[in-house]
């Protein structure tokens, strides 16, 4: 029942129309990718992210309270309803599977870090994300580690600061293997 | 499945309902076995290896998938506030005093009236005028991180954020003045994480910041843990209390001049705790316990030392599990009935790290200048709704006003409600 319920609270809000999103999102693709294009270097896949957290980067971004250079005057346009038309077209779309081997070891590794640290329950267990919480799962390796090393550094904010929680003293050597875990579901 | 269920909801057809019905069963099926319990609990090892971690414990929660409540950064329109739903004892009202304030928490009142409230993602310092009987607002300052921490003192506002701080000297006066910014003098640590400020003058005319522990559970370094005083300028640095975790809410009691705060318990020890705390510093310097020792004296599951609770302070009163017992102030003014002057009201943001929702209200303490015989009581309620569990409002911040109304901010709906009382 409880599924069911808070999946109405999410209807009731958003009379959102990821057609327009897509038409909206047309620049984003050069770089963050297709369904049969991985994004470029350092860039994350937007597709299959929950919509609440599509929506907040975007305002974080827009607003300047999330820096990334190359998203500088992207969003001076895009207004909030725009950001609820996008993130519907991203949550629809599936993303692109990276053919890259895992390191067994290294996974391995990672996935008893992800563990330790209760990635999947913010993330869920097939990290897959919920809310403003992100899709990590097969997400590019090398924006994870570069997204977790920023919130060890305090320069990425998130919602709230619990990643800067959870990074805290946390050694690049873990980052990397919990990367390449994560990257490679 | 999101598309499934849009899809499902949007359809008007009786077959497609049906068949959409029948869908929603597995799909609910499906998602009972993603957020199921973990499958073993951790061994003694993980546990070590997971204390260098912050210590997060899922497993030990009835639902292991809890993450924070995500804010709300879009205007809520009056019309959207359930005004009406906010339930407080006979002879107190409730009206909606301002809104269209995105994430508005700590409040601080100018001598002349004008309230400051600052924010924490959204990075906004909001300014407040009263003009007669209509509130109007500006946006004092933006784009800062997390500026949550605002206070008054001497005609001058002073603004905290986690890496900076300003004072806009004589502001009243002169609304455009440019801040001084003072971070090199108050050389704060720069870790964000349970680091946003929490300000306050004391009766003594210093200024009081709290400087938490940057993890959930961990053993932090010297610098964090605390609160600490300051001469106004950002010279004297002294600590006043330490092993606190994350105080958001401190005031000065009305007859002893003593430090009261709130603190906010560790999460993923246990569904019931260990319970948010209200404390009272009667020593200079006292330690209150994190991360060995929380609540009434339970020591924590995973930083276990011999005796982890002697010479620790225990709190007045517990606020509640994961209640996240934020700003607090104690009442001393004439409009509330006598028993009220000299309690505490507390805002109890409410809780994520738990399965079933606490808090979501604002709470009323009673206790001896001694911090003896403490009572808590809901004040303010109807926020969340039991039933559903969920919620609609947030109590953030409570204010007292000269005319001894009460006000409370609320960031998930942008709002400051006046709480007042007639006989």
């Amino acid at each position: 029942m409880g599924l069911v319920c808070a999946a109405g609270v999410v209807l009731a809000q958003s009379q959102v129309d990821p057609t327009r999103g897509e038409t909206l999102a047309r620049p984003c693709a050069a770089c963050h990718g297709t369904p049969d294009r991985d994004p470029l270097p350092l860039t994350p896949s937007l597709a299959r992210q929950p919509e609440d957290y599509t929506v907040m980067q975007l305002f974080l971004l827009r607003e300047g309270l999330r820096e990334a250079p190359q998203m500088a005057g992207m969003l001076k346009n895009i207004t909030d309803p725009d950001f609820f038309d996008i993130a519907a077209y991203y949550a629809r779309q599936a993303p692109a599977r990276g053919t890259a081997k895992p390191d067994l070891q290294l996974r391995a590794r990672g996935a008893a870090l992800s563990r330790e640290m209760g990635c999947g329950s913010c993330h869920l267990r097939d990290y897959s994300g919920q809310k403003q919480v992100p899709r990590i799962a097969n997400q590019r390796e090398d924006y994870l580690a570069s997204t977790l090393k920023a919130y060890r550094g305090n320069q990425r904010a998130g919602p709230d600061t619990s990643m800067n929680g959870i990074l805290y003293r946390v050694p690049d050597s873990d980052i990397e293997a919990l990367a390449h875990y994560l990257a490679h579901q | 499945m999101n598309t499934f269920l849009q899809n499902c909801l949007r359809s008007t057809r009786f077959k497609a309902l049906a068949s959409c019905a029948l869908g929603l069963v597995g799909a609910y099926a499906l998602a009972q076995q993603m957020v199921g319990p973990q499958t073993k609990p951790p061994s003694a090892k993980e546990v070590e290896q997971r204390k260098s971690k912050g210590g997060y414990y899922p497993e030990r929660m009835k639902n292991p998938n809890l993450s924070g409540h995500a804010g709300r950064m879009t205007v809520t329109p009056p019309s959207e506030i359930p005004v009406d739903k906010i339930k407080v004892p006979k002879g107190f009202k409730v009206e909606l005093w301002a809104h269209g304030m995105p994430g508005v928490r700590m409040m601080a009142r100018g001598s002349k009236g004008t309230i400051w409230a600052g924010t924490r993602i959204i990075g906004r310092v909001y300014e407040i005028k009263d003009k007669g009987g209509a509130r109007q607002h500006r946006i004092l300052a933006e784009k800062l991180v997390q500026p949550n921490g605002v206070a008054f003192q001497g005609g001058n506002l002073y603004v905290m954020a986690i890496n900076r701080v300003f004072r806009y000297d004589g502001i009243e006066d002169n609304p455009s003045v440019k801040p001084i910014e003072l971070t090199a003098q108050f050389k704060l640590p720069p870790d964000v994480h349970h680091n946003w400020k929490f300000i306050a003058f004391g009766p003594d005319s210093r200024l009081y910041v709290q400087v938490g522990s940057p993890c959930n559970i961990c053993e932090p370094s010297p610098e964090h843990g605390q609160i600490r005083r300051y001469i106004a300028d950002g010279s004297g640095m002294e600590v006043v209390a330490r092993g606190v975790r994350n105080s958001v809410g401190f005031d000065f009691h009305p007859q002893t001049g003593e430090l009261w705060f709130t603190d906010n318990g560790r999460d993923w020890q246990a569904e019931d705790g260990p319970q948010d705390e209200l404390n009272r510093v009667s020593k200079f310097g006292q330690f209150f316990g994190f991360p060995y020792c929380h609540a009434q004296g339970i020591p924590d599951m995973d930083f276990k030392k011999q005796d982890p609770c002697k010479g620790v302070t225990l709190p007045v009163a517990l606020m509640g599990p994961h209640a996240a017992a934020l700003g607090m102030r104690f009442y001393s003014g004439s409009m509330f009935p006598k028993e009220y002057v000299n309690s505490i009201f507390v805002a109890r943001h409410g809780s994520w790290n738990r399965s079933t929702l606490f808090g979501f209200d604002v709470a009323n303490v009673r206790a001896g200048a001694d911090g003896k015989n403490a009572k808590v009581t809901p004040f303010m309620t109807g926020f969340k709704d039991p039933k559903e569990n969920k919620f609609w409002g947030r109590p953030a911040d409570v204010l007292l006003m000269p005319d001894g109304a009460l006000l409370v901010s609320d960031d998930q709906n942008g709002a400051i409600y006046r709480v007042s009382y007639q006989k």
